[in-house]
């Protein structure tokens, strides 16, 4: 469950700076992406379409917070649409020991504090997950990076990384490849692979590309389950970078409270 | 025709190249080069015998792209003891290594599926292989964790908690791929490898397909060089010639080729239907080599090459064709209303046929010309059979109203057995006791109480319907009953999962293990607390669910029973609740249930087709009928030793009566053709029934013989199911023959037949029906009908055909020739006049006078004989026929009068 609840940093990771990538080495690339998160964001719009195998689709939309404090990221996500799903609220908090995430579910009236290292999941029946976004995020950081080369991606110019996920990651990816786009440090590509072969790729949209202050997202992506046959579009509007944001929504007594 | 035959009598050698440049093309179509390997497919589906648009196959693809695989390969692991923080960890080292199989999607096991702990401090969802990582000590409450687990009990580790199953969810590997990489091994040996257990069982669909077609293959595999070795001993044994032999191996050889080329063209699978094709082809052609050898080696002293091959062309012809012509009838009879695979048997071994009757009568004395022995090859035996021949004749001509009633007696007793028969089929149990995959599936369907899946598909249509906690009560109502059911050993829903979602969201307090009492609910807790796996059994907008059962039964009767049972359950759900069953093994019983459904339709259609060919052959209806009574005789005793055996009727059984329907009716037609022209020619039935007896009972054992042990070679077969049809099939022709031999001369001998051959073969010279007074206003066919319930006989040059002062009855009218009539007077013969074609002689006799005049032949004669018995049959049978023959004999008689009037004026 607790995968479920980590959406948010999802967006956390397309957001990159306007600078472009000067350093040709792995070093210089890792360095700018790393730079790339803001130290707070608000998104008025997180829109999720996710469609089965089947056509058929659901969709999701809510609001997202985060801040980044002492290197430490916290994150808030509220359900405002459907009507049945409004009011539901996540909350990321992360830790030395592990990362805490509060759940609260508006017919239950509770929240509820959610452990442990689970298995990469589907984010509410998406094809997102935390755990993906987290490993190219901990990959940069813990794992093994190479830079494999550079390359043209929808007519932009690219870096392309490869990166081995740290033993110690849980992960069910034995590597992933990203397309980083040398301009706006935004990955355009992500592919995951298990084994030899691509299990989701993850395409960020180039025409959707914005600038929010200092640093660029892109506004609509995709993530492909080559195995399941399923897909999900993403799309972001209204994002805020470097804003003030009110302690009371990264706070596990308050954060579903409010608009 | 005529010229036909003349031309391939005298163009042997262009036979045998145009044969050869066919089967080259034949093996181009049929070999895939470089490899080499066939260019057929082998399919071991049973559901894929269903029609593409089948209604229950469109929901079973339907539900595999909604949900996911519904079939995955199970992997089952034993332990001393699972619950160990040891065994755990080898556990998720496996489930890891299985998952980076090239092909395989997702393994499911104990080691990573989440084992939610909720309490006052929130829940934590690790898996359960991280929960021993964390703490060691955790291990010691799984089995009871497992066993409070809906979803989880009895799925991942065995009751008694020494077996632990691995569930592997395939994706881009077809049957073909799975077989020819062997999963099935490399993923026991790595199993084995890193567990170190000696003791892994492996199932499932994917694994019980490879199983079967590996048996598919080592059936043809064995089947086919066993006929081979069958033709040889036979041939040998009957013609005592190694080219005799060779050449005719060869014929069954090609004809083998052409037809696996056609089914390659024709991209016909091989299945479990249509494997038995080849084998069947070539114990056909077998029999139809047996007859073309009899012919050829029964050559006439100082016979040319071209004379030996007109003749056998001319006598074989008909008789070869028609056989195949009964035999297709027989598999076309399988087509009307049947299964896709069913079809393509029936297409197939027709085509088979056509290639074997075109290749034994054509190919086969060619080449023989060419390469075959020399020597004239007397046939083994044939002195012996004819003796056994008289006995048999004497036999059947003395008991035949016995003969007759026992065999009209037993119709209505088999027919009482044949009721009894039950449908169905055996899945697993088609493997021998001892095959590995037969025990693998035992033991898992032992050890989790179930091994095969079948799914249970709720659709409302309606989004969000599957979250009305009224509609959650009725699935949840369905899944307890399903789980009282003896069959089912687990039942598993999206309920399950809401379940425990709100159990754990609520500090696991047991008593929210229950459905929430409002539809919000439902939906937050499956939107937000659902882990991947509920899409397995729910869709993402909450209108169709999925039951996944596992159930014991492995027959289909057995699953018979469970869906019909389960759908009249489902019925009884209110709307938009909308409940099917589906899954491979539901399927593949539907089809066993289709095949055998077809039965009657097909028994029925053979018998009318073959009953109008007889009566076409026999041109009269009623001498058909009767003619069927052996045919059908042995295909009723069949049925009744089914019923009587308990033997259920399933794909391959079903295919027998109809398959030995279209051979045996052969035999009746060689005996009675016979018999009909030995009768003409001998005026006596006793002697036709002895001479006729003695003339096809050679050829008729010796081809029982061959059929019976081809059939027979089926039992080498590591399928069951292949096994039966062979001792059955085997069992029936030999019904047939002894039918044949007993029932068929008791009901000839009271049958009057004339064969649609002898009229197209009977030669009356340049329209008889113009150029013969006697036949005046009769059509051609007509004319040669009277001609053949008389005699047509031949006299030579200065022989008297009659004697003045004779008391005989005969009438003889004039086909060719030229006759003198006279008479004796005062030791003077005066000749009175001459006769030519179309004359009519004898009259005086047949009204009871003594013959008035001698009649000689002055050139080679040829006169049709009758008497009023004759014309008294002719009436009976043909009284349009007979009453247009008394008027134009009549005619005759009164223009003779009006004749000797005017002379005596």
């Amino acid at each position: 469950m607790k995968r479920l609840h980590r959406g948010w940093l999802l967006l956390c990771a397309l957001l990159a700076p306007a600078s472009a990538i000067a350093d040709m080495t792995v070093d210089g690339v890792l360095a700018c992406m790393r730079a790339n998160i803001p130290k707070s964001v608000q998104i008025k719009e997180v829109e999720l379409t996710a469609k089965d195998r089947t056509g058929g689709m659901r969709q999701l939309r809510g609001r997202l917070y985060a801040v980044r404090e002492e290197e430490r990221l916290r994150a808030m996500i509220k359900i405002a649409a459907p009507a049945d799903l409004s009011g539901a609220a996540y909350l990321l908090r992360e830790k030395e020991g592990g990362d805490e995430m509060y759940v609260y579910v508006p017919a239950l009236q509770k929240v509820r504090r959610i452990t442990g290292t689970g298995v990469d999941g589907a984010l509410w029946g998406t094809d997102f997950s935390y755990g993906d976004l987290r490993q190219i995020h901990n990959a940069f950081s813990a794992g093994q990076t190479a830079l494999d080369g550079q390359g043209e991606l929808a007519g932009r110019t690219i870096h392309i990384l490869s990166l081995q996920p740290a033993g110690s990651e849980q992960s069910r990816f034995t590597r992933i490849k990203v397309w980083v786009d040398q301009k706006t440090c935004v990955n355009l590509r992500a592919e995951f692979f298990e084994g030899a072969s691509v299990r989701k790729r993850l395409d960020a949209d180039p025409a959707s590309l914005r600038q929010s202050g200092p640093h660029w997202y892109a506004g609509e992506m995709q993530m492909l389950d080559l195995k399941e046959g399923t897909q999900t579009r993403l799309r972001v509007l209204g994002v805020s970078s470097d804003v003030d944001l009110s302690g009371r929504y990264f706070n596990p007594s308050t954060f579903y409270l409010g608009g | 025709m005529q010229r036909l035959v003349s031309w391939l009598a005298s163009h042997p050698l262009g036979i045998i190249v145009l044969t050869a440049l066919l089967s080259v093309a034949a093996g181009i179509a049929l070999i895939d080069l470089p490899g080499p390997s066939l260019r057929v497919q082998i399919d071991p589906s049973i559901e894929r015998l269903l029609p593409p648009q089948d209604d229950d196959r469109a929901l079973f693809d339907r539900v595999r792209a909604q949900f996911g695989e519904t079939d995955p390969v199970l992997l089952a692991v034993r332990f001393d003891n699972v619950y160990t923080a040891e065994n755990i960890e080898r556990i998720d080292r496996l489930t890891r290594r299985l998952g980076e199989l090239d092909g395989v999607r997702q393994v499911i096991s104990i080691a990573n599926v989440q084992n939610p702990v909720a309490d006052d401090a929130g829940i934590d969802i690790s898996t359960f292989a991280a929960q021993v990582r964390a703490n060691p000590d955790a291990v010691s409450r799984f089995a009871a964790q497992i066993a409070e687990n809906p979803i989880y009990r009895d799925a991942l580790v065995s009751a008694d908690g020494t077996v632990a199953a691995f569930a592997l969810t395939l994706q881009g590997i077809d049957e073909n791929r799975f077989r020819s990489e062997n999963y099935t091994e490399r993923i026991r040996t790595l199993a084995r490898e890193i567990t170190g257990a000696q003791t892994v069982w492996i199932t499932g669909s994917p694994v019980i397909k490879a199983a079967t077609t590996d048996a598919i293959l080592h059936t043809l595999k064995f089947t086919i060089p066993a006929i081979f070795v069958l033709v040889a001993v036979l041939l040998f044994f009957a013609y005592r010639s190694v080219r005799a032999v060779l050449l005719a191996g060869l014929t069954i050889a090609l004809s083998m080729l052409w037809t696996l080329a056609a089914a390659a063209v024709l991209e016909i699978p091989v299945n479990l239907v249509t494997a038995l094709v080849p084998p069947l082809v070539a114990t056909l052609c077998l029999s139809y080599t047996v007859h073309m050898l009899a012919e050829f080696f029964a050559s006439e002293r100082g016979e040319q090459d071209r004379a030996r091959f007109e003749r056998v062309l001319r006598r074989m012809g008909v008789s070869l064709l028609l056989s195949g012509a009964t035999t297709v009838a027989g598999f076309l009879a399988l087509i009307p209303g049947s299964l896709p695979a069913i079809a393509q048997f029936a297409g197939l071994s027709s085509l088979g046929v056509g290639f074997s009757v075109l290749l034994t009568l054509v190919f086969l004395p060619a080449v023989l010309i060419y390469a075959g022995p020399q020597r004239p090859l007397r046939p083994l035996g044939e002195a012996m059979f004819a003796r056994k021949a008289r006995r048999l004749a004497m036999f059947d001509l003395r008991w035949r109203n016995w003969i007759i009633a026992i065999a009209l007696l037993s119709l209505p007793i088999d027919l009482y057995y044949a009721s009894r028969i039950r449908v169905g089929t055996e899945y697993i149990k088609n493997f021998d006791a001892e095959a590995t995959v037969r025990r693998d599936f035992e033991a898992i369907n032992a050890a989790f109480g179930g091994a095969n899946l079948v799914s249970i598909v709720i659709d409302t249509h309606v989004d969000d319907a599957l979250t009305d906690p009224a509609r959650v009560r009725e699935i949840e109502a369905l899944q307890d009953w399903l789980r009282r059911q003896p069959e089912v050993g687990a039942a598993v829903s999206y309920v399950d999962h809401l379940k425990l979602i709100n159990r754990n969201l609520n500090d696991g307090d047991p008593a929210y293990y229950r459905i929430p009492d409002d539809a919000t609910a439902i939906k937050q807790l499956l939107v937000f607390g659902g882990s991947d796996e509920i899409r397995r059994v729910i869709d993402s907008r909450f209108r169709t669910a999925l039951i996944a059962v596992r159930i014991k039964a492995d027959d289909s009767i057995g699953i018979t029973e469970f869906v019909n049972r389960t759908e009249a359950r489902l019925r009884q759900m209110p709307p938009p609740l909308n409940g099917r069953v589906t899954g491979s093994p539901v399927l593949a019983t539907r089809t066993v249930n289709a095949i055998a459904s077809g039965q009657l339709t097909s028994l029925l259609v053979a018998s009318v087709a073959i009953w109008a060919m007889l009566a076409l052959m026999f041109t009269s209806a009623r001498s058909a009928l009767v003619a069927m009574l052996p045919n059908v005789l042995p295909v009723a005793l069949y049925y009744g030793t089914l019923g009587l055996l308990d033997i259920t009727l399933n794909p391959t059984t079903s295919l027998i009566a109809c398959v030995v329907l279209g051979i045996a009716v052969d035999d009746t037609i060689h005996f009675l053709a016979r018999f009909n022209a030995d009768a003409r020619a001998r005026a006596s039935e006793k002697a036709a029934v002895k001479s006729a007896l003695a003339a096809v009972l050679r050829p008729v054992t010796f081809t029982m013989v061959a059929l019976g042990l081809g059939f027979l070679v089926f039992t080498g077969s590591e399928l069951q199911n292949q096994v039966q049809f062979g001792v059955l099939a085997a069992f029936t022709i030999l019904m047939a023959w002894i039918a044949d031999i007993t029932l068929t001369p008791a009901l000839g001998s009271k049958l009057r037949i004339v064969t649609l051959w002898d009229i197209l073969r009977l030669d009356l010279g340049q329209s008889p029906q113009h150029t013969i007074p006697l036949f005046s206003g009769l059509s051609l066919r007509q004319a040669r009908v009277f001609a053949l319930m008389s005699r047509l006989e031949t006299h030579l040059s200065g022989t008297r055909v009659i004697r003045q002062g004779d008391y005989a009855r005969d009438i003889y009218v004039v086909i060719d020739g030229t006759l003198e009539v006279s008479i004796e007077r005062g030791g003077e013969r005066k000749i009175l006049t001459t006769l030519h074609r179309g004359a009519v002689m004898g009259e005086a006799g047949y009204f009871g006078q003594r013959r008035t005049a001698n009649v000689d032949a002055v050139t080679p004669v040829r006169v049709l004989r009758f008497d009023s018995e004759d014309l008294e049959r002719l009436r009976r049978r043909y009284p349009r026929i007979a009453a247009i023959v008394y008027r134009n004999l009549n005619r005759i008689q009164a223009e003779r009068l009006a004749r000797a009037t005017a002379m005596l004026q």
